[in-house]
């Protein structure tokens, strides 16, 4: 059965001064969170105690203001970071989308980089082979499909990238924050298809800062603030908009 | 220690089953460099004729000496692989960020795109190497079955060599220009083209005392001079074993936080 268990996760790190020959780099971490410490010895809470659980057919929104630990989140659900302390129990097939150009080159095809984010999700050739025209068809491209890809608009590399990230049907899909980048057809298109997806027993976690996206695609909402949870719960019609 | 030897493996292993990418995509930055041209990736084989013709004939003395020309081109193949691997692993993870920060992809994913890109690069300036060999009208012997094991030793040592260096641009952005500096001077302090007939005190100890001439010696020497060159090869090994327990560690300690590093 497909769940996400999170326990009092957290994700602490030092921010390791680079030794360089420049003046120290006094930007703000990526991860977001808290700071604590001063000089070498500065800390990043990028999680803090972060708790919830997911079942199939679940479809999570997480919301929060810039920094608050939304793409951590999904980061660390996904296996790029790994949390400091607390459980992370995940069941299923993990796929992700936080990057809609990433692994896409820019004088291959369409249909070249289809097999090329196949393969970097972990796809056999087999799959990517048998689900190319399932993808090419969603992705609504056409002819476009064998033209490279740095001829395609915004809204096309989106389409091509969703398609491809949910043809093989991942059990668990996380996502941050993109799915705008389409035009609104498209979007509708994609929401139906998330749905579908969360139908068959999966889970969809999306990070926003659309209400009106949330609302339409989740039907729980966790909301955190600082890397702490501030709720969560079942998305209701009296959320925030 | 069981858990750093743990996690490397961990990586290298995966990184091992994730081959088709990077081979996919090693080849693909190979041809994707030399797209819009029309010699394509030949450009690379003319690139190292021009470099070797320069050294073959502009730096050396007359009468050319068919040996010297073959001491150069064989040397020169060397010296460019390894040049390469060090010169842009110094850059790896940085250019990597977006992978690495957007997929979960092995760190060994991106060392061995690295390795194998230089190694196509290698095999076309391996072509023109040949060509110069042929010109040269060297004969094959069977100590040339030393540079074969030569060539191997290399690219076991490969990925190593990629690895540490990757690290050092991590933690010391700075080093992509140190190490960049250092290789164009080491291009001149390696016995590349020149040799040491031990009449110049500090060529001896340039020669002696850098490890880059023990690697070009044992693909080297079995060609120019059909001998074993035992020595080096010790010299090579433990070289490459001290850079693969230097990766091991690094991999191990580190792997998980270059994402929070980049």
């Amino acid at each position: 059965m497909v769940s996400i268990r999170a326990h009092d996760l957290h994700l602490d790190y030092q921010v390791r001064e680079k030794l360089t020959l420049r003046p120290r780099d006094k930007r703000l971490p990526q991860t977001g969170g808290t700071i604590s410490g001063t000089g070498s010895h500065r800390f990043v809470t990028a999680l803090d105690g972060v708790s919830f659980e997911l079942e199939a057919g679940d479809r999570l929104g997480l919301v929060g203001a810039n920094g608050a630990g939304k793409t951590t989140l999904l980061k660390v659900l996904y296996g790029i970071y790994e949390p400091t302390a607390g459980s992370l129990e995940i069941r299923g097939r993990v796929d992700a989308l936080f990057n809609i150009n990433l692994g896409f080159r820019p004088e291959a095809t369409g249909r070249r980089n289809i097999l090329l984010r196949g393969l970097i999700n972990g796809w056999t050739e087999a799959e990517i082979a048998a689900r190319t025209e399932e993808i090419i068809e969603f992705s609504e491209l056409g002819e476009f499909i064998d033209m490279p890809f740095k001829s395609y608009s915004q809204g096309m590399g989106a389409r091509l990238a969703f398609a491809i990230a949910t043809t093989l049907e991942p059990e668990i899909l996380l996502m941050d924050e993109w799915i705008g980048a389409g035009d609104a057809s498209f979007q509708e298109k994609a929401s139906q298809r998330m749905n579908l997806l969360a139908d068959k027993a999966g889970i969809i976690v999306l990070a926003s800062h659309s209400e009106e996206l949330l609302q339409k695609t989740c039907n729980k909402r966790l909301e955190l603030e600082k890397g702490r949870v501030k709720h969560f719960g079942k998305m209701g019609p009296d959320d925030p908009a | 220690m069981l858990k750093i030897l743990s996690n490397a493996l961990t990586d290298i292993v995966g990184g091992y089953g994730q081959r088709r990418v990077w081979i996919t995509l090693a080849t693909e930055d190979i041809f994707d460099q030399h797209r819009r041209t029309t010699l394509g990736p030949l450009w690379l084989l003319v690139n190292y004729f021009a470099f070797a013709a320069t050294f073959i004939f502009i730096f050396t003395p007359a009468p050319l000496d068919p040996l010297h020309a073959i001491y150069i081109g064989v040397g020169l193949l060397v010296w460019s692989y390894i040049n390469d691997n060090i010169t842009q692993a110094v850059t790896l993870f940085e250019r990597e960020e977006s992978f690495i920060k957007g997929t979960t992809l092995p760190l060994s994913v991106y060392v061995m795109r690295l390795t194998l890109q230089n190694l196509i690069r290698s095999a076309y300036a391996l072509a023109g190497c040949v060509v110069i060999l042929l010109l040269a009208g060297v004969t094959v012997s069977g100590a040339w079955l030393w540079s074969g094991l030569g060539v191997c030793l290399i690219l076991v040592a490969s990925p190593a060599v990629v690895t540490v260096f990757a690290f050092l641009g991590v933690f010391f952005p700075d080093s992509q220009f140190i190490i960049a500096n250092l290789m164009r001077v080491a291009m001149f302090a390696t016995p590349v083209f020149w040799g040491n007939a031990g009449g110049d005190p500090l060529r001896t100890v340039l020669f002696y005392w850098n490890p880059f001439t023990y690697f070009l010696a044992i693909v080297r020497e079995p060609i120019v001079d059909g001998s074993a060159p035992l020595n080096s090869f010790g010299v090579c090994i433990a070289i490459t074993l001290a850079m693969w327990a230097g990766a091991v560690l690094l991999l191990g300690t580190f792997r998980r936080q270059v994402a929070l590093i980049v």
